[in-house]
């Protein structure tokens, strides 16, 4: 336990990223949901709009045991993988074993974006390259595991997630190559 | 089937998680992750979801079809692609309106152009956050660098 403590760019910041359950994020979702209510209330009557939310409320209970299992397996993996350990591996990569370090660390580092941008400014900081650091946004927006797992997986088909992430696998590297091949050209 | 396939499958990797955990401190803590995600997440999890049911009976499905349906082609990817940056707010306003659009009839390419956009490029994102935290000049480059990805995402979808 003391050993996880113990990673010095960890804040305390909770593994979500999130410190408030109403953030900016939530009251966009607010108005957008709220919009929509109006509307289908004004187009199909208000026992339409209760109709629909029991609805999805059943099916939101359907999937409740998945998505805490992916709360878990989120939660988990900030203990299992330091961000200290993270920082080390990803400011020394270099080549193409930096890329694939940085690959798989924005596939599995969980939490959102006001998680994953300043833990990149880290890694900046501890002297990753620009090609590390885009292939590391670049893997955590296509298949971070948070966003995949808890969130994609909730909404969407898992075929269709699947596809998804099949099609995105390389690209992450497709992206770090080319930068690297772009800031050889630009700095010779 | 497809959620008790996915539950499954989740299942399996909490339960590889629990034991590489190890000790008895580490599960405590990645439980407390767990019992805060929760408290975090659940209100916003609700609230997107009836938003999906919404959306797909608000979506003019007949409009969808055209645009973002399975004979759109590459200007459906474009689109779809294009909408995703606008997009406003976090993941699951994207997923829930992606859900709504896929009951409605958008196509399987037009999604994955649409997602891939949203989560690479997505405005919200990059004015709150990462201007933020990487400057302005990062993220010049890197869309300068990496804006194809959508379409070569969509582009093959369209091809499988």
């Amino acid at each position: 336990m003391s050993d996880v403590k113990a990673d010095e760019t960890s804040s305390s910041e909770p593994p979500t990223g999130r410190t408030s359950p109403f953030d900016s994020s939530f009251i966009i979702l607010l108005v957008v949901a709220t919009g929509a209510s109006a509307g289908v209330a004004f187009t199909e009557g208000p026992g339409r709009v209760a109709e629909i939310a029991a609805s999805y409320l059943g099916f939101l209970a359907l999937l409740s045991p998945k998505i805490l299992c992916g709360f878990f397996i989120a939660a988990s993996v900030s203990i299992l993988v330091p961000r200290e350990m993270l920082t080390r591996w990803i400011g020394a990569g270099s080549g193409a074993r930096g890329l694939l370090i940085a690959c798989l660390a924005g596939a599995l580092v969980p939490g959102g974006p006001s998680m994953i941008f300043p833990l990149a400014a880290g890694f900046r900081a501890a002297g990753a390259s620009l090609a590390v650091l885009i292939t590391f946004v670049t893997a955590w927006s296509l298949y971070g595991i948070n966003r995949t797992v808890i969130w994609e997986m909730s909404f969407l088909h898992i075929d269709f997630v699947l596809l998804r992430v099949l099609i995105c696998l390389p690209l992450p590297l497709l992206a770090g190559w080319f930068v690297a091949q772009v800031m050889r050209q630009v700095t010779r | 089937m497809n959620i008790i396939i996915g539950t499954v499958v989740l299942m399996a990797l909490a339960a590889w998680v629990w034991q590489r955990l190890a000790t008895p401190g580490n599960r405590e803590a990645a439980l407390a992750g767990t019992r805060r995600m929760v408290l975090m997440n659940t209100p916003r999890l609700i609230v997107a979801l009836i938003s999906a049911g919404l959306f797909a009976e608000l979506l003019p499905e007949e409009v969808v079809r055209t645009y973002l349906g399975d004979t759109s082609g590459v200007t459906g990817v474009l689109l779809g692609a294009g909408l995703g940056v606008l997009t406003p707010g976090g993941a699951f306003v994207s997923f829930a309106l992606a859900a709504g659009a896929s009951q409605a009839g958008a196509s399987t390419a037009v999604l994955v152009a649409y997602i891939t956009a949203w989560a690479l490029f997505g405005l919200t994102k990059l004015i709150a956050e990462e201007l933020a935290f990487l400057g302005a000049r990062f993220i010049a480059v890197r869309v300068a660098l990496t804006f194809p990805l959508p379409l070569i995402a969509g582009g093959v979808a369209l091809a499988v």
